[in-house]
């Protein structure tokens, strides 16, 4: 069976972690080379588990961790197809950035620290994919989060750094706490941890419809924390802070796209709660837009791509509450592969700035950096959804969802969304590779080393050509038929007309009407929104408000909250109560003149006396 | 053996009595010997205990006062076999991290080891005087340890800590008063005791007092103010013994006393003690949230973190029960670790104001990583103790008191906000020129710090062989309150 193997890939992971944390100092590249070796195995280890699970069928794993009273909590995986795509994307990606990290980590003080913790984060992230049992689902994903915590936190001598994992640690926290309490619903209600009873229960007709509601929405809570959906999504640009290879791998490719992914697990009872697939549905679109709109107006490259990725992520939300598991799943594995390019991408271009990252400072970039310029256009054109490339199935399937499942209302507001990616898409490009040098370090960049050109280039075959998966080849009938999930049957892509030509119209006009209005004016935000609508660049420019929202209510609720507790743990149980009785007793003690002594003695002379007086007392009548 | 367990710092104590002071090394040198022989015993007590045959092992008994039935009377059980090892894991690494002081060392020492022979001692007594003795023995120390070897306000916090314990154990010592009358059997003896059927009125009367007599010492609320006072004044290692191990006599004393003897007391006041828990855990965690001097910080978060043993107690279900006693031991050590590492901090820099503190792990690395692990133990990441314990409350509260469950679960994220906030404003950010000449932990100190992570590891990752033991004695107990099986 799979799972015979399937173990294996967190456990190389989690021995590379505990080797290269310990001992990394002594090993060779200072533990770098084991790690991605350890992550090379799991990537080979994957081919041959998804050989057998394709032939022989899902296989499970489970043995009891330790019980208490009539709990017993069982370390429960199993691997099946969904495991399968996300063991693959996690793998390879991890594998990638590993490499590329070699070179771009060269020189750094803690240089093997880094790797140690991206073979914990791969260890999670591997075992979080395999996991059958929620308590086991919660482990992985939190130790997931401390993964990401400490590589956004990594440089932590810079003060931004260290505010930004606190943040991105502590935002998605919140979710977790809604996703912990609705694990332990689920729990009171079925008496159990294990995913296959708790749907088989869902079934059967066995949960209230209460409960169902009420777990699925506290669920997608936490999905939303670490999907960084609206309005959670305010920790993922601050999480760029961390190295560029971090952010390629953990916060575009892997960990963000772990509350899609729970979602898609929990399907079985996310289909029962219709009312919470309008909630998952209605929060992904506000997420497309607002992460694109805010993608617009960035100047950080870094930080264009983290909420492009918010906004992407917000499609396959989307795709998730219009029953399009399929579609969901399968964009969050194209996505994972270009945007991970270009994260990866992005940092050969930081690399060549010296460590500048405002797209104003760069331009014309294309014969500087040629590889780099090829994979961006790739990737970008993915992101875009142009044809033939991975994000134009991806993106179409998910479009296809809506429509069949939503109306023509939403479909078309997600086509808008659609058009506003290819339109930052083209800025993007035109900003960063097209134009003039706007400053001396753009004229001057160098194509990064081939240690990290390697890797890149590795990925441009999937973020190109993954989009092959969805159609149907030999025995192989498309991914809608690979990926199955109940009780929906197998749905074979096609080229819907009526989903087809909008969209690839809309984004490549939008593409093109892109370029040339960045070459018309040149300008950094167009023109023409600044002059007629100034107020909307503004919000858009102070992130729609929401950091100050939040900065306020923690300054004003949380903070002045705690204070009062403070206050009053202080003045009134403390001063009030403790230190009077104790004024009271002083008082007293100087009525008996014992006050020289102190209040030890004159205790301990009291219970004396008492002890003795009652054992008399018991003496006497016993 | 239990006997020897409660010898050994007795021993030391008189060793150390005769040792002049002129000659610190040897004063040392004697207790840390019989801290590593105490440790020994310690773990050897765990380890021999059987768990498939539970009850109380190892009993020896000896009379004292016949006509009293006063008897000398020790044995363990499940849940004081795992207080016995975090007692002599606490006591070591507390030995270990005295190893700087300077200041009376002999007479420090000496009431160290007084201390905890009385721990030692509460934790194996099943003759009620006894227990009660001993728990006085461990608790008046405490005023002489702050008092002289202390800081910031200790004569203060010393004061109230005592009169504080103190007053609780007025209400113990009534109430196990009115236990010996109410049952005329003549005998201290707890096991005997427990056979009584205590009338249904007198249970609801007395209960209260073992809740608040023994919570004071748990830090129950509204009674736990002593408890960051105190702890802001002590010296590190009676720090890391008061939160590490005294706090855990006052639970202790709830579950070996209050719910053994008084089922149908406990069972009336349920709703009253896992409100009060409650409290304590949620009230804990904001407090904690306004304070700026690091003691502070684990002080209150000790608070919320006892309410969690609390409310694990009072869900009066065998999960929950099992959770509250892991939790004591995983708080004791995770404390320990807390307070040993702002120990080391205060030691170089003499302040805890966080405010004044920054980047520190730029000359302190080992330092900060010792209180990361604390830190992420506190807040309940997997893979560490506290994760495994607060799930069992957590599901415990959920099948009793789901509200309480949804308290405790926000308090773990408040738990990470001043976590994270302490440890971004303390060991991250660049270095503060003034620090630069700082020294990292001593290898002794790191030694110490290591032992303790390694516990909470171990625990975090394999509970199995701890959870055996202590459901073993939580079984007798929920049996005892006639819930399980």
């Amino acid at each position: 069976m799979g799972m015979e193997w399937a173990w294996l890939l967190p456990a190389v992971c989690t021995g590379a972690f505990v080797v290269v944390a310990a001992l990394g100092r002594w090993l060779p590249g200072r533990g770098s080379l084991l790690a991605i070796g350890a992550i090379g195995t799991a990537f080979v280890l994957f081919w041959f588990v998804m050989a057998d699970v394709v032939g022989n069928g899902p296989g499970s794993f489970s043995r009891a961790w330790f019980d208490s009273g009539d709990l017993t909590v069982r370390l429960g995986m199993r691997v099946d197809k969904l495991a399968i795509v996300m063991l693959g994307l996690v793998s390879a990606v991890s594998l990638a950035v590993q490499v590329y990290s070699l070179r771009y980590m060269r020189g750094d003080p803690r240089f093997g620290w880094y790797f140690a913790l991206h073979s914990l984060f791969a260890a999670s992230m591997l075992a979080l994919v395999l996991a059958d049992n929620l308590l086991v689902f919660y482990i992985t994903w939190e130790l997931v989060g401390l993964g990401s915590y400490l590589l956004i936190g990594f440089w932590w001598e810079r003060r931004s750094a260290s505010e930004a994992a606190k943040k991105a640690f502590i935002t998605t926290r919140i979710g977790d706490v809604a996703l912990l309490i609705g694990i332990l619903v689920l729990f009171k209600a079925t008496g159990t941890f294990e995913l296959s009873q708790i749907f088989a229960m869902a079934q059967a007709g066995e949960i209230s419809q209460t409960t169902i509601n009420l777990s699925t929405v506290l669920i997608f809570i936490g999905a939303a924390g670490k999907s960084a959906q609206f309005p959670f999504h305010v920790w993922l640009p601050d999480a760029m802070e961390g190295p560029t290879p971090v952010s390629a791998l953990i916060h575009a490719a892997t960990m963000v796209a772990a509350g899609v992914y729970l979602v898609a697990r929990m399907a079985p009872l996310f289909v029962l709660a219709p009312g919470v697939l309008d909630l998952v549905a209605f929060i992904g679109l506000t997420t497309v837009f607002i992460g694109a709109a805010l993608a617009m107006v960035q100047t950080d490259i870094k930080r264009i791509l983290a909420y492009s990725t918010i906004s992407q992520l917000g499609f396959m939300m989307l795709a998730l509450g219009s029953l399009g598991f399929t579609a969901a799943i399968f964009h969050l594995l194209a996505h994972g592969f270009f945007k991970a390019l270009l994260f990866l991408g992005a940092g050969s271009i930081i690399h060549a700035m010296h460590e500048r990252q405002d797209i104003r400072e760069m331009g014309g970039l294309r014969s500087r950096l040629p590889a780099t310029w090829v994979a961006f256009v790739i990737a970008g054109l993915a992101l875009a959804g142009i044809f033939p490339l991975s994000g134009f199935f991806s993106k179409d399937d998910v479009l296809f969802s809506v429509l069949d499942n939503r109306g023509v209302v939403w479909f078309a507001a997600g086509l808008i969304g659609s058009v506003l990616t290819a339109l930052y898409v083209a800025r993007l490009l035109y900003l960063v590779f097209l134009g003039e040098p706007r400053s001396q370090a753009a004229r001057e960049a160098r194509e990064a080393p081939l240690g990290m050109t390697l890797p890149v280039m590795a990925l441009m075959a999937p973020a190109a050509g993954l989009g092959l998966l969805a159609l149907a080849w030999g025995d192989y009938d498309g991914f809608g038929s690979f990926l199955v999930f109940l009780p929906f049957g197998s749905r074979p892509f096609e080229f819907h007309g009526a989903v087809f030509w909008p969209s690839l119209a809309l984004a490549f006009s939008a593409f093109l009407m892109g370029l040339s209005m960045y070459r018309q004016t040149g300008g950094v935000a167009p023109a023409l929104v600044r002059r007629r609508i100034p107020w909307l660049l503004t919000a858009l420019d102070n992130k729609l408000y929401l950091d100050h929202v939040y900065q306020w209510t923690v300054d004003h609720v949380v903070l002045v909250g705690s204070r009062l507790v403070a206050l009053f743990d202080r003045a009134v149980v403390n001063d009030a109560g403790v230190d009077a009785t104790g004024r009271a007793t002083r008082w007293s003690g100087l009525v008996l003149r014992y006050h020289e002594t102190g209040l030890v003695s004159t205790y301990m002379l009291t219970i004396a006396v008492t002890a003795m007086v009652i054992v008399l007392i018991v003496i006497t009548t016993g | 053996m239990l006997l020897i367990l409660v010898t050994v710092p007795a021993t030391a104590a008189g060793v150390i009595l005769v040792i002049p002071s002129s000659r610190p090394g040897a004063i040392k040198g004697t207790a840390l010997l019989f801290a590593t022989v105490g440790l020994a015993f310690s773990v050897m007590t765990f380890v021999a205990y059987d768990h498939a045959e539970a009850g109380f092992q190892f009993q020896r008994q000896w009379q004292w006062i016949e006509s009293l039935g006063v008897t000398v009377h020790f044995g363990v059980d499940g849940i004081s076999a795992i207080m016995v090892l975090l007692t002599g894991i606490v006591m070591f690494t507390g030995v270990v991290m005295s190893w700087s002081i300077e200041k009376r060392l002999k007479e420090y020492f000496f009431l160290f080891m007084i201390l905890l022979t009385g721990v030692y001692g509460t934790f194996v007594s099943l003759d009620l005087f006894f227990l009660f003795f001993f728990y006085e023995l461990a608790v008046l120390p405490m005023y002489l340890l702050i008092a002289v070897w202390g800081s910031t306000r200790k004569e203060y916090g010393a004061l109230k800590l005592v009169l504080y314990l103190v007053g609780g154990s007025v209400l113990v010592w009534i109430a196990l008063i009115a236990v010996y009358a109410e049952a005329s059997l003549g005998t201290f003896n707890l096991l005997a005791l427990q056979e009584v059927e205590f009338a249904k009125d007198f249970q609801n009367i007395f209960f209260p007092l073992f809740l608040i007599g023994f919570g004071v010492l748990a830090g129950l609320w509204p009674f736990h103010t002593w408890s960051p006072d105190g702890h802001a004044a002590a010296p590190t290692a009676v720090s890391m013994l008061h939160a590490g191990v005294l706090m855990k006599l006052g639970a202790y004393g709830i579950i070996r006393v209050g719910m053994t003897l008084f089922p149908e007391g406990v069972a009336h006041w349920q709703v009253l003690f896992i409100s009060l828990a409650t409290v304590n855990v949620v009230y804990g965690s904001l407090a904690a949230m306004a304070q700026r001097d690091l003691k502070y910080i684990v002080a209150y978060s000790s608070v919320a973190h006892m309410g969690l043993v609390l409310m694990g107690l009072a869900t009066l279900e065998r999960t929950g029960m099992s959770g509250a006693v892991l939790q004591m031991f995983s708080h004791g050590i995770m404390t320990a670790l807390f307070f040993a590492v702002v120990g080391i901090i205060y030691d170089r820099t003499h302040t805890r104001d966080i405010d004044l503190l920054q980047g520190l792990s730029k000359r302190m690395g080992l330092a900060a990583v010792l209180f990361i692990f604390a830190g992420l133990t506190s807040l309940g990441m997997p893979g560490l103790s506290g994760f495994v314990a607060e799930v069992l409350v957590f599901v415990g509260a959920f099948r009793t008191f789901p509200v309480a469950g949804v308290f405790g679960v926000i308090a773990a994220m408040l738990t990470a906000v001043y976590i994270l906030r302490l440890i971004a404003k303390v060991f991250y950010g660049p270095l503060d020129d003034r620090w630069q000449g700082i020294q990292d932990a001593a290898r002794h100190e790191v030694f110490a710090g290591a032992l303790l992570v390694i516990m909470l590891v171990l625990v975090g990752v394999y509970p199995t062989p701890f959870l055996d033991v202590i459901n073993s004695g939580v079984d007798t107990l929920a049996a005892g309150l006639g819930v399980g099986e």
